[in-house]
């Protein structure tokens, strides 16, 4: 086999993972964002599914063709499901934040999306604060 | 197959899930108090059960093959657990830490159906699994259940600012858990074996292989990332501060010096063999590590909102036990070990107080609380004990762990790390003992730079008495106080070298008594400083003023919330490390 | 950090990375050369130690049962974050009326529509039950099953509109469907402990090769990761289109219900 296909499945891996760490350091949109992330999911996909790879194999099913056919990698496949679930559980658990976080700020950009800030103003007058009840979490 | 104490080890993750899956099932039927009675003896039934393998480990690791699939000629077939005293332990410690924090948090979420307690035993599950496997993708699976339980937590107030750290987190450690799998694809297609000891000796078969150290470099970036290390400590701050104080507990408490743990192992046992990964250690681990410590420290003293100064408190302390595996040693992973369980502890029972501040007193930002904790006197014998304990005042099983830990660098001549160690230790002592302070006493009327840190109003339900909250408290840091020394002092170093696969050596060695003293001189005048700035005469301040402001704001712009910026840094985080295994 | 910034950065990192990237790739055997031992040994062995014909199937249920128990409860602890954090601010009430784009006509459901999901549920239901049941002689799976189940109950919706598959749906069967699939999958780990075997251990009758009824307690488990699985994901998209819902009230009564 040519130089190509021998390093191809891998390079394209390194490749998924870096255009998904580049959509998700210029996101400004929270459900790209969250497509970013499973760019870079993909990555492992392909990967592993290269890895577990070999030219002439058949599936690890052994009801057509005996056992003792050669096949490729049944490790690599279990582990890949294994990776499948866990990107389903990512996206919906991002996805539940991102509703949230529309409902809350009427945004979808990130960049509008800061975990606390300074606070405006002098901090002796403490007691103002108080008043804005409804910018309180409750609980 | 076997009915002696290693038919013990499957069930202290077992029985968390039965729990778990029947409190699910019956979710709705459940009436009032039963989830916490269930979750608190589930907890606790962990605990004694990783207690009675703990014990039965120290004469020798033991190893369980799930499924009866033991390995056939030499081939590993199926997962196996393998427990040495030490995760035995660690084990214990984080189902003790368990049941108290579901003791302190008692009632708090009564209205999600137990929701909430069947994500905490997942998520205790899912810690006590990480501890015990030996097998790489077992490992990852166990990273990422709880992982994702730590997501859920972790948004749990429905705030602006929780929702945006728990994304934050989420996708910094989402792309962890990637890497790791990476890093296990990478492993896996070179050994032909998922098991550690399967995995250890083809490593030490095949010399210096590219292969080997890339994988080492996805798999050890993302641990530190869950072990929020310089550069990839950024999602921690957002989320500790964020997350309901009974779940930061547990995240400050166990989640994030389990990554670190878990870094100890995969680099004793499955890549000793590795002389390139091993030669890039030392000054991989004491670097990050010395960097992390100063600057937790430093950004844990410049904070207002009293679960963010604790939560960068947190970094600092990891930055310590990373460069306690930085010396590559039993004496150095020893001290390391008994510093997670003395951390653990301590750190625990601050975030228990920042709860009862959050219930009783309806804030948490220091300023704000100034001398509002008068009438809760216990809760600030509490803290200032706690807060000295933290810088190393020398008594307890953390000043036992920095001890040791000290000892093993001093001895290897590291004086970097010990230097970073010193001076992280007492900023965060000076940090919380500043708070103590201005919150229990009413010092320091005119805040300093810490008044410009980022702060929200939070306020937690107040619906159990006071001394629901406080007894756990009291109770982890009796925990941290009364453990005998001598106890400690005997099993470590065996359990250290059982823990990392080396033989047992008996030396011992103490670093000198009176660095734990700077550390705690550090933080009285660190706290001093913060409270009395306004007595001291004006040619002491202003060259302290101009030299702590600068870097503050640029340590403040750093630390910008935003993922786009979180994502760079991890880049360059994974590159840094992967730079420094290519020249060694 | 201006996104300039951000960009420099990663590109920085990339030009460092790709080096190592590129000793890592030529390091590796080259793509479709070899399978590892591992792998081998078990291609070589399960199909007469397991009776099973699916591989992959073997590993999931029995050689690394552990890793599927733990991926189980992933999902599980997604879907119970899901709840919590939906429920937190929305409440567990449902109400009637949907959500309207004002300026979006609402185009009554045609007859046709509503014909072919009441052919097609019942159809993919089937087809979903076929896949869990041949576990252990195709490419099928609990999981695979349960995914395909959980869709049958999406194209009733397609059909019924919300608001009956609502009424039909109960959020605490799902929970415990979810919960009890949960539950049998542990127990098949816990149950052969009793009998002095180890965690999991296969200690069912195994059946014969190549038939529907082999590989003894994988049988058992895929029906718990396939029950777990429907239920979870019903309950996933019931959660999801919950939100589509108008809230009953303005002033947001979850805050207080979190």
């Amino acid at each position: 086999m040519s130089v190509v296909s021998n390093i191809l499945p891998y390079a394209v891996a390194v490749w998924l993972f870096g255009a998904g760490l580049y959509g998700i350091a210029t996101s400004r949109n929270l459900i790209h964002l969250v497509g970013c992330l499973g760019v870079c999911q993909s990555a492992t996909y392909v990967l592993l599914l290269g890895l577990g790879y070999r030219w002439g194999s058949i599936a690890p099913i052994f009801y057509d063709h005996p056992p003792g056919t050669p096949a490729v990698d049944p490790v690599m496949q279990a582990l890949v499901l294994t990776d499948i679930v866990v990107g389903a559980t990512l996206t919906a658990l991002l996805l539940v934040l991102t509703i949230q976080v529309y409902k809350r700020s009427g945004s979808l950009d990130p960049e509008k999306l800061r975990p606390m800030r300074a606070r405006q103003g002098s901090d002796r007058a403490e007691g103002s604060d108080r008043g804005h009840d409804g910018k309180r979490t409750v609980l | 197959m076997t009915l002696g104490p290693s038919a013990l080890l499957p069930l202290p993750v077992a029985i968390p899930l039965v729990f778990c899956a029947v409190m699910l099932a019956t979710a709705h039927l459940l009436p009032g108090r039963l989830p916490d009675i269930l979750a608190t003896l589930a907890a606790l039934s962990v605990a004694i059960l990783s207690g009675m393998i703990a014990v039965h480990a120290a004469d020798g690791p033991l190893v369980y093959w799930f499924g009866g699939w033991e390995p056939r000629d030499g081939v590993h077939l199926g997962i196996g657990f393998g427990v040495d005293a030490a995760s035995g332990w660690i084990a214990a410690f984080i189902g003790v830490l368990y049941v108290l924090t579901f003791i302190f948090a008692w009632g708090f979420f009564d209205r999600t159906h137990g929701h909430f307690h069947i994500l905490m035993l997942l998520f205790l599950a899912a810690m006590i699994g990480f501890c015990f496997t030996r097998d790489m993708f077992n490992l990852f699976v166990w990273f990422e259940v709880m992982s994702v339980a730590a997501f859920a937590l972790t948004a749990y107030h429905l705030e602006k600012s929780a929702l945006s750290g728990a994304i934050n987190f989420t996708v910094i450690n989402s792309l962890a858990g990637f890497l790791m799998l990476g890093g296990i694809g990478l492993i896996y297609a070179q050994t032909g074996s998922l098991d550690f000891e399967g995995i250890a000796s083809a490593v030490g078969r095949g010399g210096r292989d590219p292969v080997v150290a890339g994988a080492f470099c996805l798999v050890a970036t993302a641990l530190m990332i869950k072990g929020a290390i310089v550069p990839f400590q950024f999602w921690l701050a957002d989320a500790h501060a964020v997350a309901p104080s009974p779940v930061s507990v547990i995240f400050s408490g166990a989640m994030v010096s389990l990554g670190l743990f878990g870094l100890a192992k995969v680099s004793a046992v499955v890549f000793a063999g590795s002389d390139q990964v091993q030669h890039a250690l030392p000054t991989l681990l004491e670097g990050l590590g010395s960097i992390t410590a100063i600057l937790g420290g430093w950004m844990a003293l410049l904070q207002r909102h009293m679960k963010r100064m604790l939560a960068f408190s947190t970094i600092s302390h990891a930055g310590i036990m990373l460069t306690a595996l930085g010396a590559l040693s039993p004496a150095g992973t020893g001290g390391m070990l008994v510093y997670v369980v003395g951390h653990g502890l301590v750190k625990g029972a601050l975030f228990m107080i920042a709860g009862i501040l959050l219930a009783t007193r309806a804030s948490i930002d220091e300023i704000a609380l100034r001398g509002l904790g008068r009438g809760i006197g216990p809760a600030g014998f509490a803290m200032a004990l706690a807060g000295l304990l933290l810088c190393g005042l020398p008594i307890g099983v953390l000043d036992q762990g920095t001890r040791l830990v000290q000892g093993a660098l001093w001895h290897q001549e590291r004086w970097i790390a010990l230097a970073a160690g010193a001076i992280g230790a007492g900023l965060t002592g000076a940090a919380v003992l500043r708070a103590t302070g201005r919150i229990f006493l009413g010092l320091g009327p005119d805040p300093g730079d810490e008044g410009g840190a980022p702060s929200e109003d939070e306020r937690e339900k107040a619906n159990r008495p006071l001394w629901v909250m406080l007894g756990p408290c009291c109770v982890l840091l009796a925990f941290d106080v009364g453990l005998p020394a001598s106890l400690i002092a005997n099993a470590t170093p065996e359990a250290a070298s059982a823990f990392m696969h080396q033989p047992s050596v008996s030396a011992k060695a103490e670093g000198p008594a009176w660095l734990t003293w700077i550390s705690v001189a550090l933080a009285l005048a660190g706290a001093g400083y913060g409270l009395f700035r306004t007595r001291l005469p004006k040619l002491v301040i202003r060259p302290l003023r101009a030299t702590q402001s600068v870097p503050t704001r640029a340590l403040e712009l750093l630390h910008s919330g935003l993922i786009g910026d979180y994502a760079a840094w991890l880049a360059i985080g994974v590159a840094l490390i992967a730079s420094i295994l290519a020249v060694s | 950090m201006t996104p300039r910034i951000r960009v420099a950065l990663l590109a920085l990192a990339g030009v460092v990375l790709l080096p190592g990237a590129a000793a890592v790739i030529t390091g590796l055997p080259p793509f479709g050369a070899t399978i590892a031992q591992y792998g081998e040994r078990i291609n070589a062995i399960t199909p007469e130690a397991r009776h099973v014909a699916n591989m992959v199937s073997a590993i999931n249920f029995d050689l690394r049962g552990l890793d599927t128990l733990g991926e189980e409860f992933m999902l599980l602890a997604a879907i119970t974050g899901t709840v919590v954090l939906l429920r937190g601010r929305r409440g567990e009430g449902n109400t009637e009326r949907a959500l309207r784009r004002p300026g979006r006509a609402v185009i009554p459901r045609s007859e046709a529509v509503v014909l072919v999901c009441r052919i097609a549920g019942p159809l993919t239901a089937l087809f979903g039950l076929y896949v869990v049941v041949h576990a252990t002689v195709t490419p099928g799976g609990g999981f695979q099953g349960g995914v395909i189940l959980a869709s049958g109950t999406l194209i009733i919706y397609l059909g019924e509109g919300y608001a009956g598959w609502r009424d039909a749906v109960r959020s605490h069967w799902l929970d415990g469907l979810e919960g009890g699939g949960a539950l049998l999958f542990t127990l098949c780990g816990l149950a052969p402990m009793l009998t002095g075997a180890a965690f999991m251990q296969n200690i069912m009758p195994l059946g014969t090769f190549r038939d529907l009824m082999s590989g003894g307690l994988m049988l058992v488990e895929n029906l718990g990761v396939a029950l777990a699985v429907a239920g979870g994901f019903t309950q996933l998209f019931l959660e999801f289109m919950e939100e589509t819902r108008e809230a009953d009230e303005l002033d947001e009564p979850g805050e207080e219900s979190a």
